[in-house]
């Protein structure tokens, strides 16, 4: 287990508009290196758009991302892919027509080479390729447990392996970082526990941080080492799950009556 | 599904196509077959199997754009006529044929990156509508340059091709010629979808959105999509040209585009089995709509060459249609279903 220390990833001081309303207003966040970093507040408090934000599908007003240190605001989705940001996405994204390995294949995409000629022709070059990484493909496979359906197309497959499909593809772009917007939203309990465990798996074997935006206050209180709550687009709270769980401001406008039993359970 | 028994030690072999020993040995019966047909067969059907030949090449480069990257293209006709132009324009320069035929596919290529810009931006009907402005602009560009550039209306004669002496201006020769490239398009097109470039098509074809994001260069794929498509076309468009030996904007019309299209969904549009099924499908049914109306005509002679070219079109319609409603997949799903419950056998293949 490889616990490094040290901001891997910094949001400063972003605002985000959308006509009139303020969907972040001068929102900071610091996700630490080998840790998972939730994000909670009630609907509407602007946590996709924070992660539509660091992923770089929305540009913020103002303020600044900044990733192991260097500035990447102004940075294209693709280009932060690239760079070690992958993320997962809220509902089903990923490529119904596929097999579960080729949608795996697909994270490999900007590390593989050899366009239009070695895809006509099956180069023995591109055939030595298809080899190395579908063995890597197969160690994702077999890391989030996939065997069984892996020659099966995503798109008649159950919502919680395609969710677990989609975790594969991200992790294929071996990132340094992943976000994940909602992973646990329409789950049934076993499939929330399966997924809890891969993202503490993904944390402590690869060592990759992982940050979240999750509804279930359960799991986010059991696997999260930090914990940031947003409401109207500012931040209101920033601790560890605890910390969070005893503070008036997020009892008040988020937890309501059950802030005692969940600062038990956290405790 | 595969047969049982059979066991792979690399992921290549996975992926290989002919995966028994008796799928090898149908298809070297089906090659020797097609090979030996120059022995028995007439000019007739030499000259039916060239066109044959030809067309799979063209519905091949249709499979790539449309079928693997989602990208309507509704002006493949126009490119085999870009191909067409450019081989005649090549080899009445005195290049030699074996040189010509990629050259005109790479014009041909080029040619279509202009037209895949919008894709970036447009998709779905609107894409379409940008691919039908290519097959519309084609004639008009070609008959608005000077004469001796591109022939004009008058159109341009294409030399024989000849391969180191051999002359291959013959019935069988262009046959021949025909079988090869035709060959070539089967197997890249059966390579595509087991690659990095054929895998991305399909990321975009499936969700654009979520490609992009997650490292594909989507607008690039796009173009290259049609790219690829259009290098089919342009071999198809040189070969074509050859074998007409004359070459005007009138063979390349928005209708021929259309039946390209006809043939790809009747035959499955997702698969490379397609284009094989619904090219020979399709022309099948032409063929004997055609020999049906000539009898018909030398017996009671009431209907005109029009006649049969308005039911030809009404039968493609048709085979759509019911292709569309009943096997959106086509006839290649058809073919995988028989194969599996074949395998299967006694058991039921739910």
């Amino acid at each position: 287990m490889v616990r490094e220390s040290g901001a891997i990833l910094e949001a400063r001081d972003l605002c985000l508009r959308f006509a009139a309303v303020e969907a972040l207003r001068s929102v900071s966040l610091t996700v630490e290196a080998g840790s998972v970093h939730a994000l909670i507040g009630p609907n509407g408090a602007g946590k996709s758009s924070l992660l539509n934000c660091l992923s770089g599908f929305y540009r913020p007003y103002s303020g600044s991302v900044l990733f192991k240190g260097a500035d990447i605001s102004g940075l294209s989705p693709p280009e932060r892919a690239r760079g070690g940001i992958g993320r997962t996405f809220q509902g089903i994204q990923t490529y119904p027509s596929m097999t579960v390995r080729e949608n795996i294949l697909t994270g490999f995409h900007p590390r593989m080479k050899g366009g239009v000629f070695h895809a006509l022709f099956r180069t023995p070059a591109s055939i030595r390729q298809e080899e190395e990484f579908a063995t890597k493909a197969e160690e994702i496979i077999d890391f989030l447990e996939l065997e069984e359906v892996r020659h099966s197309p995503v798109g008649g497959l159950s919502y919680g392996l395609r969710k677990q499909v989609d975790l594969g593809r991200a992790l294929a772009l071996s990132p340094s970082i992943l976000i994940m917007d909602e992973p646990m939203a329409g789950m049934s309990p076993e499939e929330k526990g399966d997924l809890a465990r891969y993202v503490l798996d993904i944390r402590d074997r690869f060592g990759i941080p992982v940050v979240l935006v999750e509804h279930d206050m359960d799991v986010v209180m059991d696997i999260s080492d930090r914990v940031t709550v947003l409401e109207f687009g500012a931040v209101i709270a920033d601790g560890t799950p605890a910390e969070v769980a005893a503070d008036p401001r997020v009892i008040a406008a988020y937890l309501g009556g059950d802030a005692e039993t969940l600062a038990e359970g956290a405790a | 599904m595969r047969p049982t028994g059979i066991w792979f030690q690399s992921y290549a072999g996975e992926a290989s196509v002919l995966q028994t020993r008796r799928s090898r040995l149908w298809l070297g019966l089906l090659g020797l077959g097609l090979l030996a047909l120059p022995l028995t067969a007439g000019p007739w059907l030499l000259g039916e199997m060239t066109h044959l030949f030809i067309t799979l090449i063209a519905v091949y480069g249709l499979f790539v754009t449309v079928g693997m990257a989602g990208q309507i293209n509704i002006a493949q006709s126009a490119f085999v006529g870009v191909g067409a132009f450019a081989a005649a324009k090549f080899a009445g320069l005195g290049l030699p044929f074996w040189l010509v035929v990629p050259a005109a596919a790479v014009v041909t290529g080029l040619v279509s990156v202009v037209f895949a810009l919008p894709a970036a931006r447009v998709r779905g009907f609107y894409l379409a509508l940008t691919t039908l402005a290519a097959q519309i602009i084609f004639p008009i560009v070609i008959l608005a340059l000077p004469m001796s550039w591109l022939g004009g209306l008058v159109g341009m004669p294409v030399p024989a091709p000849d391969l180191f002496g051999l002359n291959l201006a013959t019935p069988t020769g262009f046959y021949y010629l025909a079988f090869v490239f035709a060959a070539l398009a089967v197997w890249t097109g059966f390579n595509l979808p087991r690659s990095r470039f054929g895998r991305a098509l399909r990321a975009v074809h499936d969700n654009d959105t979520a490609a992009g994001v997650l490292g594909i260069p989507v607008t690039r794929i796009k173009i290259e999509a049609f790219f690829a498509g259009a290098l089919y076309a342009g071999v198809a468009g040189a070969i074509l040209a050859y074998f007409l030996q004359f070459v005007t904007v009138s063979s390349f019309t928005l209708f021929t585009s259309v039946w390209y299209l006809g043939m790809l969904i009747v035959g499955g549009i997702h698969t490379p089995l397609g284009p094989i099924l619904g090219v020979v499908f399709v022309t099948l049914v032409q063929e004997s709509l055609h020999t049906a109306a000539n009898t018909f005509m030398q017996s009671g002679a009431f209907m005109g060459g029009g006649a049969v070219f308005a039911l030809s079109s009404v039968v493609l319609a048709l085979c759509i249609l019911i292709a569309l409603i009943f096997e959106p997949r086509g006839l290649a799903h058809l073919w995988h279903t028989a194969v599996t419950g074949f395998r299967l056998w006694p058991f039921p293949r739910n």
